[in-house]
């Protein structure tokens, strides 16, 4: 992998606050807009591999649409893991009640790890990634 | 995970709540950041930033009134006292938290 800087996306395709995905060089990333300041990340969350440009930016912090796991986009670190569901006083039927079980037990062995982060620059309008940077 | 990035975190989200609500984060730092690791932990174990100062019950309803900020829940209360119950966040107006009496609602002629 190079420093090499690659165009990603116009900066004007993502208002402050918002986020986009793209693929450079088979490596699926999201830009972030933070408030005019732009971080890339691995568009694959760190805990299940969800899509991360279709959770919520909330300043500096990304949140997986799957189970609310957080990263700080300027490090990739992983603030917490996913947030345990709760279906309250409702007693699920014994067949989905077994299937949530057994998806519990093994969700308990899934770590939530870090995501890669790359360098960005602006230049030209454009937001540039190198994509062997972290 | 990292208990100061966490706490950095609830830090930014907690701000952006209690402002609009006429509160903000106690000026005394040492206190803030021992109340913020508390949460950090009672997250790790339940999943959410309960009150450090709240017993859970194990009753859903009730419990989802102590997740931190709790002010909209605690609203005339903690106007009363201007501070929350353990006193992470103090009314906007607050200089010295240490002069706030921390006053059940009973003794605030709420109950």
């Amino acid at each position: 992998m190079s420093d090499k800087f690659i165009r990603a996306i116009k900066a004007d395709e993502v208002a402050p606050g918002g986020m986009k995905a793209v693929e450079l060089d088979g490596n699926e990333i999201v830009i972030c807009n933070c408030g005019g300041k732009y971080y890339a990340v691995q568009r694959r969350c760190g805990h299940m591999n969800a899509p991360l440009d279709v959770g919520t930016l909330d300043g500096v912090y990304l949140t997986c649409p799957m189970h609310c796991a957080q990263f700080d986009v300027t490090s990739g670190e992983a603030l917490f893991g996913p947030v345990p569901h709760d279906l309250g006083d409702e007693i699920p039927p014994p067949m989905l009640g077994g299937y949530l079980q057994n998806i519990g037990m093994l969700m308990k062995h899934v770590r939530t790890e870090s995501i890669r982060t790359y360098t960005t620059k602006l230049e030209a309008g454009w937001v540039q990634v190198a994509l062997g940077s972290a | 995970m990292n208990i100061e990035s966490r706490k950095k975190a609830l830090r930014y989200f907690f701000g952006q709540v209690v402002g609009p609500l006429g509160f903000k984060f106690t000026p005394d730092a040492e206190l803030m950041d021992f109340l913020l690791e508390q949460e950090v932990m009672l997250e790790g174990k339940h999943g959410i930033p309960f009150c450090p100062c709240q017993p859970l019950r194990h009753d859903r309803a009730r419990d989802m009134q102590i997740v931190c900020p709790c002010i909209p829940f605690h609203r005339k209360h903690f106007d009363a006292i201007k501070r929350c119950w353990c006193g992470l966040f103090v009314h906007k107006d607050v200089l010295d938290p240490d002069k706030l009496p921390q006053l059940s609602p009973k003794e605030v002629g709420l109950e």
